[in-house]
């Protein structure tokens, strides 16, 4: 009796999205003839280009920090498979630290504890906060990618260490020739959804006086100052974050499913 | 126990790292309240969290629609979406309304909004962790039990429940680790915990590196507490034949 439920057919399209549809059609019906004449909503559109600029400074900061991250991540997991243990002690060392430190206290660190300049020869280069911000997501990403790579070598069944050693394939052989191209696929999902984390930890470099969009929703509820308007603003940072992070989790959990291994 | 701290004071200012605040009764004061604010909300935090799991994982198992949609809609928009951003919207949004509302009576205190923010925000990864746990229970395991005549609501709290946090206890821990992680985030809305304890001291006076020391130390305790419960409880609830 279970059997006819199990074989259900699909519904179509549109009935299956019939309560979304119905809410973007609420959501437009207003947008075309309430808002345009609400104070709030004129306000809205006066600070959105502000509010996108901010959001591209958060986005840049995750774009740079899951760069550095993976960069130094892949050098620390690398040394974490050396066979040599005075190499493995530093990595081990390295990402207990970071995996384990709040990301707060960590940005904390690199804004308050890195000076506010460089001092190279006779010029000054000035090291902006969000600099110091990005490294400071950059060492908890190092430290997670490094795990991820530990996981995905260790991953690949030792059978194929041995198969290919038999066939006289030295260790830096086995690795790039063998280990590394199935651990690109394995290491996809995850690094993937690092990033979405990292993506939501730069909202803590409004924290450290970085003027990203945080920042820039602040100024602008303290500025017009309307109720709706705070309600409104904040509502809509949610949405932002989620309309960039939900697609990457969205992608993640369908590559998660396509390269699923047994 | 002040002749301890002198010997530490001592001790460090040898490695040119200055904690003569600790000798300071005032500072030394706000540490300890910070810290042992901090120890709070993780308790708190950490069972408002594990109420919250069960609560969106029995709405997403139940089978009806109108329970696991609003769970599911709930779980995607927290997980996708800052920590800090949620605390923004519940304090100075839905705070401000409340406080518009009832005026001065509002009962709800900074301390109680991260609380909330943070019980939900990790309640929702609690979730998915037990889901996947209630759905790893086998179908026979059910079937038996739905021919001893458990309700539903039985069969999840008896039945299910207790096999799935078997199932499901390494993730849960991780989360966990990660939760009291995230209770630094209430030095954003001035919750008086160690993070908001030390900004406090090292405005005052500039010793940014010692105090950082002396959170990631705390922080790391904590975790490493929190992580040898894990696996006292794992090596507890451990049964032979189920699970890792």
């Amino acid at each position: 009796m279970a059997i006819e439920s199990s074989v259900a057919t699909p519904v179509a399209w549109p009935r299956r999205h019939m309560g979304k549809l119905l809410l973007l059609l609420i959501v437009v019906a207003w947008l075309v003839f309430g808002a345009p004449k609400s104070r709030v909503f004129q306000a809205l559109i006066q600070w959105s280009p502000s509010l996108a600029i901010g959001f591209g400074q958060n986005i840049l900061i995750s774009l740079v920090a899951i760069a550095l991250g993976s960069v130094l991540g892949l050098l620390v997991g690398a040394l974490a498979l050396s066979p040599l243990k005075l190499a493995r002690l530093p990595a081990r060392i390295w990402v207990q630290i970071f995996r384990n430190a709040p990301w707060l206290v960590l940005i904390y660190f690199t804004t308050y504890v890195f000076p506010f300049e460089i001092h190279i020869g006779s010029s000054y280069i000035s090291f902006p906060d969000w600099v110091k911000v990005t490294i400071g997501l950059a060492l908890p990403a190092s430290a997670n990618v490094a795990e991820i790579f530990r996981g995905a070598i260790a991953s690949i069944p030792s059978t194929q260490w041995e198969a290919a050693r038999s066939l006289a394939f030295t260790r830096g052989q086995i690795f790039r020739s063998i280990i590394l191209p199935q651990c690109f696929k394995r290491m996809l999902p995850p690094w993937m959804n690092l990033y979405a984390v990292i993506t939501m930890g730069t909202a803590l470099a409004s924290l450290v006086g970085v003027h990203d969009v945080i920042d820039t929703a602040q100024i602008a509820s303290n500025t017009v100052n309307i109720t709706g308007f705070t309600v409104l603003i904040y509502l809509s940072l949610l949405a932002l974050f989620f309309a960039y992070c939900y697609p990457i989790s969205r992608l993640t959990q369908r590559l998660e499913r396509r390269y699923a291994f047994y | 126990m002040s002749h301890w701290l002198e010997l530490f004071v001592h001790w460090t200012a040898g490695f040119g790292l200055n904690y003569s605040f600790l000798l300071d009764a005032y500072q030394r004061g706000t540490l300890t309240a910070g810290a042992w604010t901090s120890i709070l909300l993780c308790l708190f935090t950490i069972v408002g969290s594990l109420l919250a799991g069960v609560a969106l994982a029995a709405m997403l198992t139940s089978g009806k629609p109108w329970l696991a949609k609003p769970a599911r809609v709930f779980i995607e928009v927290t997980r996708n979406t800052p920590t800090l951003v949620q605390l923004y919207c519940a304090f100075l949004v839905l705070n401000m309304l409340l406080t518009q509302a009832v005026g001065a009576a509002n009962p709800l205190t900074p301390f109680a909004w991260v609380v909330i923010v943070i019980s939900l925000h990790k309640g929702a990864f609690h979730a998915e962790a037990l889901r996947a746990g209630i759905e790893a229970v086998p179908a026979v395991t059910l079937e038996a039990a739905s021919s001893l005549a458990f309700s539903s609501r039985q069969l999840l709290w008896n039945v299910q429940l207790p096999l799935a946090v078997r199932f499901a206890l390494p993730s849960l821990i991780n989360n966990l680790i990660d939760l009291v992680k995230m209770t630094a985030v209430a030095s954003a809305i001035a919750v008086g915990d160690i993070t908001y304890a030390s900004i406090m001291i090292w405005t005052q006076s500039d010793n940014v590196l010692e105090l950082m020391i002396l959170i990631l130390t705390f922080f790391g305790l904590l975790s490493f507490i929190v992580n040898c419960v894990g696996r006292v409880l794992e090596a507890r609830l451990r049964m032979p034949g189920y699970g890792h």
